[in-house]
């Protein structure tokens, strides 16, 4: 079934067009600059949400909403004293646990529908393969407890480092360490029939 | 000695979030834990698992509706709040944030910017990275050259997973080095290798194949025609070439052949005729001399040649494949419950019983390398 090659997808390596005068005009108020900030994180803020959410798309998009709006609201209380993607994940977790709480929505990835938006653009002969290994994957991470997937969704989607992750969850390198670890096994665990059936890029 | 498991630091291990001393020791655990190794397996299945997460794109109307928000109230009022400050306090703390985001960018930038690279040490002569001479030390980025003249000799760490030695007259390159693969290609001239990291981490890359390390040390040459010839001192290394392979194991040597790929694998103490009539069996073009340099191989052949016999197995025409059998099973006999029809029909479970009998296959309780200096 899955014999193809599913594409190799790298570590995001983020090359922020955000730099400290996009920042600083957002402190003023620049319509324009908050327009840039958004369309620079929009997809990976939305992601996070979405894979937190169990998959609901409207509640990803209304989180996604939220966090840019408290962005703006709070952007002048940001001080430079930590990473401005820092600084935007705590907020993305924090609206997260709230709207976990608040609507206590858990829908089961068989009503998941929005994988056909994914960003990658592969080639055509691995197309199917890698739609098929994600669904696998997206559904397998949603099985994930909040503790093991908020850390990987930010090494995967975000590129974070350990000590950066570490920050937005207010915990010790050695904890993200441990849930990363933790993770990685239950992926494997409930995706162990694909092994021999696909390959994945290293 | 016997260390403690290092199961909780794979992740880490993998995403090259430890210390250097700590990477060293779960290397060095796994080449000698067969536990570990079982479950590092699992945690590098699950981190490629999880980087084919994809990212999904954000509705449209996401920002139509922050836009509508912002016009209802005045994004300066949202900004600032309730807070408004004295225009020159907000201006100097606006300096202030300008310059500590700014420090922090450039230092990340700077950073994020540097390549990954290994430590490369002058041995002898004047080895160059690319046109750059290495007095004392240097660094080898991805991309770049290293070579050597005929006075010249210089040693690469592999990160930190083990040693390459470059013989003079030899041109290497930093293909990749990441978590997951490491990797040199080996344009012409001689490399020693030492690996202390989990097997298939390590690969050298040379024009007639791929050496991918079991954990091991070897010695691999290529000449200028793109030919190669590895020798194993330790462990065990796989060659490669589209679909064909051939494991080696220490002791043993093997020819690879541009255009063709690897050869039969051999023991070095086999007789010169029996190992002058394999490169004529596994390179020659010629249907005769390959039948009368298999008359050879089968006649010369010892006890430790079996290995090669074995190969020679799933290698010869089905027709040759009793004579092959047939001194295979004078030499060391096959297990039970291994027939001579179903060696013949090439029965993979068989083959493979065989084999294990042999003891050639790679040892997942291999003994640890010496992780001194090569």
């Amino acid at each position: 079934m899955l014999k193809q090659m599913a594409a190799i997808r790298e570590q995001p390596q983020v090359k922020s067009a955000i730099d400290e005068s996009v920042i600083v005009a957002c402190q003023r108020g620049d319509r324009d600059a908050l327009r840039l900030l958004f369309e620079e994180y929009k997809d990976r803020v939305y992601s996070i949400a979405l894979y937190s959410l169990s998959g609901n798309e409207a509640a990803a998009a209304d989180v996604t909403q939220q966090v840019f709006l408290k962005l703006i609201s709070r952007i002048s209380q940001f001080r430079g004293d930590a990473e401005f993607a820092t600084w935007l994940y705590r907020l993305v977790v924090n609206t997260c646990w709230d709207e976990r709480r608040k609507e206590r929505r858990l829908v089961q990835f068989a009503e998941f529908g929005v994988l056909t938006n994914s960003r990658r653009e592969p080639s055509q002969t691995i197309r199917y393969a890698q739609h098929e290994l994600s669904e696998h994957v997206q559904a397998a991470i949603a099985e994930l407890s909040p503790k093991l997937r908020l850390p990987i969704l930010l090494k995967y989607i975000e590129g974070f480092s350990y000590e950066e992750i570490a920050a937005v969850l207010d915990c010790s390198k050695g904890t993200v360490a441990s849930r990363l670890n933790r993770g990685h096994k239950a992926l494997a665990r409930r995706l162990g029939w694909l092994r021999g059936q696909v390959v994945i890029g290293e | 000695m016997f260390t403690r498991h290092v199961t909780r630091k794979f992740s880490a291990y993998l995403h090259e979030e430890l210390s250097p001393e700590e990477n060293r020791r779960v290397a060095e655990h796994l080449i000698g834990c067969n536990r570990c190794r079982v479950e590092f397996e699992r945690v590098r299945f699950g981190m490629r698992l999880a980087q084919q997460l994809p990212i999904m794109t954000a509705p449209q109307s996401v920002w139509p509706e922050i836009d509508a928000a912002l016009r209802k109230e005045p994004v300066t009022q949202m900004i600032t709040g309730r807070r408004s400050r004295p225009a020159t306090r907000l201006a100097i703390a606006a300096s202030i944030i300008v310059l500590l985001v700014g420090s922090v960018l450039i230092i990340r930038s700077f950073f994020s910017g540097a390549q990954p690279s290994w430590a490369v040490a002058r041995l002898e002569g004047t080895p160059r990275i690319g046109s750059r001479a290495i007095v004392g030390e240097g660094n080898l980025r991805v991309g770049q050259w290293l070579e050597t003249d005929a006075g010249s000799r210089a040693q690469i760490d592999v990160g930190t997973i083990g040693q390459v030695e470059v013989d003079p007259n030899t041109r290497v390159r930093l293909l990749e080095t990441k978590p997951t693969e490491h990797r040199l290609e080996l344009a012409r001239g001689r490399m020693s290798a030492r690996v202390w990291a989990p097997p298939r981490l390590f690969f050298v890359n040379t024009p007639s194949g791929i050496a991918e390390d079991l954990g091991c040390a070897y010695t691999l040459e290529v000449d200028d025609d793109g030919n190669s010839i590895l020798h194993v001192t330790s462990g065990w290394v796989s060659l490669q070439l589209t679909n064909r392979e051939s494991s080696v194991p220490a002791g043993a040597a093997c020819a690879t052949r541009r255009g063709i790929g690897p050869g039969t694998p051999y023991f070095e103490d086999a007789s010169e005729g029996f190992r002058s009539a394999l490169a004529k069996f596994d390179f020659s073009a010629d249907k005769m001399s390959k039948d009368s340099a298999l008359k050879i191989i089968i006649g010369e052949a010892h006890a430790r040649d079996v290995m090669t016999l074995w190969y020679l197995l799933s290698r010869v025409d089905a027709s040759e494949r009793g004579p092959v059998y047939d001194r295979m099973a004078e030499l060391v006999p096959p297990p039970e419950a291994v027939t001579r029809a179903g060696i013949l029909s090439l029965n993979q479970q068989m083959l493979e019983r065989w084999k294990e009998k042999l003891a050639f296959a790679p040892n997942p309780n291999s003994p640890k390398l010496n992780l001194k200096k090569i």
